[in-house]
């Protein structure tokens, strides 16, 4: 009897589905992205909002990589559903405090997939993600550079200002 | 057609000639594309059976089901859901694309 199924799928079918939850990950750090460079346009932030937005289109193109991957792989890629984003923000702190934590959860995330994909001998999604680490890694950097930053201009007197300026050598 | 797995409602076949899957779901068999077995396979999947025991999320314990692109409709009840979800599981463990269970065991 042919593996029709095999046939069909080049990666394992519970990395099909891990990495479906990656795209809807992937989306909701874009929207929650787009949420934050509204708050910083709302407050004055004009080269934060600049940096957010840039940040939200990043995510959506890593969301259409993964998406991209599976359709390749002969997979059924799912277009997500993206609901509970915040827009509540105390400062400029909190945004980028917020925005490490949700770079975090996002490595983790990928992580993961990266170490079910190596359990199962699914080489060709360990490799696909290698370069999803890799970002990872830059992208977790730039965030708490960019707190470094706030933390050595402090937030007193014209701070505000010096950061929200200092926010533009992050921008490519 | 060679029979891949049954469970107490369905039986699940596959057809090396014309490339495709049958699904016997006992009132009428539907044939599915790899690609409309996967969307079916993630449509079962999605289902919260916990809602079907809770009156305000699931009153009255249905599922409906759209197979094919829409092609065909069923209604669905939880034992139904249930079986349909152990057929699915039987059925891709006999490929190469799923986790083999003893991994999964492992795993656990």
């Amino acid at each position: 009897m042919k593996d029709i199924a095999r046939q069909s799928l080049s990666i394992k079918v519970e990395s099909m589905d891990l990495l479906n939850n990656q795209i809807k990950m992937e989306a909701h750090a874009s929207a929650t992205y787009l949420a934050m460079a509204s708050w910083c346009d709302q407050n004055g932030f004009f080269t934060g909002a600049k940096f957010f937005y840039k940040q939200a289109e990043e995510e959506r193109e890593h969301m259409m990589k993964i998406f991209q991957f599976v359709i390749d792989a002969g997979g059924n890629a799912i277009s997500p559903e993206i609901g509970g984003i915040s827009h509540e923000y105390s400062s400029i702190v909190d945004i980028f405090e917020n925005a490490l934590d949700h770079e975090i959860r996002v490595t983790k995330s990928i992580h993961n997939i990266v170490m079910k994909a190596r359990e199962v001998g699914d080489l060709a999604t360990e490799r696909f993600l290698d370069w999803f680490v890799l970002e990872q890694v830059e992208e977790e950097n730039t965030i708490r550079d960019i707190l470094d930053m706030i933390e050595l201009t402090g937030t007193e007197g014209v701070g505000l200002q010096i950061i929200d300026g200092k926010i533009n050598d992050w921008i490519d | 057609m060679e029979l891949i797995h049954s469970s107490n409602y369905y039986a699940f076949f596959q057809s090396d000639k014309e490339r495709c899957f049958y699904i016997d779901f006992g009132q009428k068999v539907v044939r599915l594309s790899f690609c409309q077995l996967l969307a079916l396979r993630q449509k079962v999947w999605a289902i919260r059976i916990e809602d079907h025991f809770d009156g305000e999320l699931n009153a009255h314990g249905f599922e409906i089901l759209a197979l094919c692109n829409k092609e065909h409709l069923f209604v669905l009840n939880t034992l139904e859901i249930l079986d349909l979800k152990e057929l699915l599981i039987g059925a891709f463990s006999f490929f190469d694309i799923c986790v083999p269970t003893s991994t999964r065991a492992q795993r656990v």
